[in-house]
């Protein structure tokens, strides 16, 4: 029953049924609470992590696909997208803030693999992510402005 | 910070930036206060060391200022916008400010977060507990110092006097100011003097929440704590009658629990009872819950069918119903029998879920001396004597602290889930976390009313109605209060309309209430969303029916200036709804949109204007027809809220206002069959999705001095009617019925 990950670069053996979804090997056993339950069923985007570097639905891997996969989750993003937090606090993106882990979690994946995607690229990339505040302009605003700045000044 | 520092006292050279880089970390805040010179020439042996003169505000020694908030925080920026106005009139430094979210308890008067109204209701007493304080710091320097008080003025965390250029830091002031009586009537100041207030501060929050470091009702979590997972009968009131595959060993299981059912008919807040499934983990949880095979009792709701319903509000609004007590002007009958232009219309809106990002969560701990309750709760307040009750304790051996908040739109001000948790901590003797999932969160909701809503009127040759009758149905959220209540209340009639706004000689509102056999609760904007979107289609109705411009036809409606008598209760003294303020937002999104420029063939503006929660809302939407579903490609927005705090979080509430109307206008429709909620996630309870965001641009009426009214909800009741009105501008086709499917 014993599953070896990599999370956030740290190896750790977690002793839980295969079937358990990495969400909550990561909420309940690993106390990595940012990442949130939203829905179960992959629809709304809130439990996002990037699984080898791809943003991918937490609620909907079974623990038992994860060994030798590198899982990163909202605790360590912004060790490697600093600009993308700041332009997230600066541009009071949050309203609730629940779905916000998730959200930054799939517009960090946007930004590794397209460092300065067009409106349309966010929107496709954003679609599996559910605000129900309805912070949609602001999380436009800010992928724009953190595209920018790596862009000029190389975070990110 | 600051430059010269004379050496009058050994205080002085004790800047708040410099003390704090002294003192904090290596003995912490007490150092300072307690064993200063200051205390000694005061004669003072024990002073208090934290200056707290009222309940919203402390200051430690080291002069972090802690400052209290009441209120819940579920995205509106509560927490925020009520420390703004604390830290404004106390002159404290903002960077030393820290928030301290408070329990569950009278003594702070009303704690419901709910009613768009935590700025309307402490703005003023707010003020005056950081104006108090400010005062008392400047006395205790004063004091010190031996000057008259008006020699010495705060400002940015510390008192100056000016003449001698002596200063010392709110933390050095802090345990002499604890001393001094604590004075009535400390003036405010005045508008031009603000530094917080009225300006865009960014979300205490924000850091916490953009690195996953913010903590939400799931995320709390006591030593040895249990999760469950509670599987509830699919009708309301039903119980448990057997469980026919009651699992023993399974690995991480610790209980099963079976709850009683709750009432049928006036629910109120009880838990709908079903069976708790105890475990280690919340997969283990959820797993086992799933594969339960539960037979329920049978209640009178198992034959409740939505769609019935709808044909019986339908019914209920094509004939005369209750009416409004003083509605009634003029002859309504004799200008229909005398013939004109007539028209008439029936709007449908259907339930709909809350479906919070975050689903109903709390965690309990109970013991038989005490019981400790955290979760997202919008009043932690109501429900603490409801918890006691459950928990078999009194309330004083009750603490109940809300977390943040995961959206809460109203479902989060019914602490049912609260309670589950504590019944199934009273059972495990445990702590335990009762984790709803997204299917028991659309499935068991207080749902917003499904309503018929019917508009006749005879209309002039500009479009005026010389006479106009008004009827609405819905089946009203007391019935969720009283077994017996049928009729819709008086409050319900005053979200938009018994009190509409406009000119109309003859004149009659009546409505019809229906009990349904489900829950039914306050959704963000509650009964303004039906009553905003058929009074605003009609009203373009009658517009398009003479060929005038519906902003043209609307303004024409509304007297130049005055305030609205309404029927029943009148409005509170300087909230009365006001023509000229209502007439100025709709002038000025007529500007902001550019409503006068034509658009391309087939995308059309459309206009709704409503007041609600005290504010003023207008909101023009640009859209079109995109592959044969509805598309908004342009929002403006509006918004007169009276005095504001923070700004840039009234943009955002609009933003998100308008994202949350249209996907109750293009998504939004909960149906039940044989007592049960059809839908269960969000692939068949659709949610708008940042595709299908439109741009949108805000406009805030700078109105500072005016009394501060709603924000989080009088947004959204414009959006749905705006965008009908816009199809219809674009293709030529009403939408009388939401959701606007195509």
């Amino acid at each position: 029953m014993g599953h070896k990950l990599n999370v956030n670069g740290d190896a750790v053996d977690i002793d839980v049924s295969g079937d358990t979804p990495l969400l909550w090997v990561l909420r309940d056993h690993l106390g990595l609470t940012g990442t949130k339950y939203g829905c179960g069923g992959g629809y709304c985007g809130a439990c996002t992590v990037h699984v080898d570097g791809a943003a991918t639905r937490s609620c909907q891997l079974p623990v038992s696909t994860l060994p030798g996969k590198a899982i990163r989750t909202i605790e360590t993003l912004e060790d490697r997208h600093p600009a993308l937090v700041k332009t997230w606090i600066d541009n009071n993106v949050a309203q609730c803030g629940y779905c916000q882990s998730g959200q930054l979690m799939s517009a960090s994946a946007l930004l590794d693999g397209n460092p300065k995607p067009t409106d349309a690229d966010i929107d496709a990339a954003m679609t599996g992510n559910i605000c129900r505040c309805g912070t949609y302009v602001r999380i436009r605003a800010a992928i724009r402005q953190a595209a920018g700045q790596t862009a000029a000044g190389g975070a990110g | 910070m600051m430059d010269t520092i004379t050496n009058f006292s050994p205080l002085s050279s004790l800047s708040p930036e410099c003390s704090r880089r002294r003192f904090l970390g290596v003995s912490g805040v007490l150092v300072l206060g307690a064993s200063l010179p200051v205390q000694r020439a005061l004669g003072q042996t024990a002073a208090p060391t934290t200056f707290a003169p009222n309940l919203w505000l402390a200051i430690d020694g080291d002069g972090t200022v802690r400052a209290t908030v009441h209120r819940s925080e579920m995205g509106q920026g509560i927490r925020t916008a009520l420390t703004q106005v604390i830290a404004d009139e106390l002159d404290a430094d903002w960077s030393r400010v820290e928030v301290v979210q408070a329990q569950g308890d009278v003594k702070y008067g009303d704690q419901n977060t709910d009613g768009s109204r935590s700025i309307t209701q402490n703005y003023d007493r707010l003020r005056a507990a950081g104006a108090t304080a400010r005062l008392m710091l400047r006395q205790a320097a004063a004091k010190h110092w031996g000057v008259a008080v008006d020699t010495v003025r705060a400002g940015n965390h510390e008192v100056v006097h000016a003449a001698s250029g002596r200063r010392l830091g709110y933390g050095e002031l802090a345990s002499q100011a604890a001393m001094l009586p604590v004075p009535e009537n400390a003036s405010l100041k005045k508008e031009t003097e603000h530094r917080y207030i009225g300006k865009p501060v960014t979300h205490v929050d924000a850091g916490d929440i953009a690195r996953g470091k913010g903590t939400f009702g799931a995320d709390f979590s006591l030593p040895n704590m249990a999760t469950a997972v509670v599987v509830r009968c699919p009708w309301l009131g039903g119980g448990v009658k057997s469980i026919a595959n009651k699992p023993t060993d399974e690995p991480g299981l610790v209980a099963i629990e079976t709850l009683d059912a709750a009432p049928s008919a006036g629910p109120v807040f009880a838990p709908l009872g079903g069976v708790g499934v105890v475990a280690e983990d919340t997969w283990t949880a959820m797993r086992v819950a799933q594969g339960l095979n539960i037979e329920w009792t049978g209640s009178p709701n198992q034959t409740f069918d939505s769609n019935e319903l709808r044909h019986a509000l339908r019914d209920a609004v094509a004939k005369p119903g209750t009416p409004v007590p003083g509605s009634e002007k003029g002859d309504v009958d004799a200008v229909f029998a005398a013939g004109g232009t007539e028209l008439s219309a029936t709007y449908e809106t259907p339930f709909l879920s809350h479906a919070p990002m975050e689903p109903p969560v709390a965690v309990a701990d109970v013991t038989e001396e005490r019981c400790v309750v955290h979760a997202p709760l919008q009043d932690p307040q109501s429900a603490r004597p409801m918890i006691a009750a459950q928990a078999g304790l009194t309330p004083d051996k009750v603490e109940v602290t809300p977390t943040l908040l995961g959206g809460a739109f109203g479902r989060k001000s019914k602490p049912d889930f609260a309670l589950e948790a504590v019944e199934l901590s009273k059972r495990v003797k445990r702590p335990v976390r009762v984790q709803w999932l997204r299917e028991d969160d659309i499935r068991h909701d207080y749902l917003h009313a499904s309503s018929a809503q019917h508009h006749r009127a005879v209309i002039d040759d500009e479009g005026k109605p010389t006479a106009w009758l008004q009827r609405s149905a819905f089946p009203s959220i007391t019935t969720v209060f009283a077994a017996q209540a049928v009729q819709p209340a008086p409050w319900e009639l005053e979200m938009g309309f018994s009190n509409l706004p406009y000119t109309v000689a003859n004149q009659r509102m009546e409505s019809a209430g229906i009990r349904p056999g489900a829950r039914v609760g306050w959704l963000r904007s509650v009964c303004n969303i039906f009553h905003a979107f058929s009074a605003n289609v009609f009203a373009d109705e009658m517009a398009s029916a003479v060929g005038r411009d519906p902003i043209e036809h609307r303004l024409s409606l509304i007297p130049a200036s005055g305030k609205l008598k309404q029927p029943g209760q009148p409005a509170p003294p300087g909230h009365e709804l006001d023509f000229a303020r209502l007439r100025h937002v709709i002038e000025r999104v007529r500007k902001l949109s550019d409503w006068d420029s034509p658009r391309p063939e087939g995308v059309g503006l459309g206009f709704a204007v409503h007041h609600s929660f005290r504010s003023y809302v207008a909101t023009v939407l640009e859209a079109s027809m995109a592959n044969g579903r509805p598309r908004v490609s342009n929002a403006y927005v509006v918004l007169d809220c009276g005095t504001y705090v923070n700004p840039d979080t009234c943009v955002a509430q609009m933003e998100g206002a308008v994202v949350f109307g249209l996907s109750l206008s293009l998504y939004g429709d909960i149906a039940l069959k044989e007592g049960a909620v059809v839908q269960s996630n969000f692939h068949d309870y659709p949610m708008l999705r940042i595709a299908e965001a439109p741009a949108t641009k805000v406009e805030l009426v700078p109105a500072q001095g005016r009394l501060p009214a709603g924000v989080g909800e009088p947004g959204v009741p414009p959006v749905a009617p705006a965008l009908s009105n816009a199809l219809f501008a674009a293709t030529g086709t009403r939408h009388r019925t939401l959701p606007m499917r195509a």
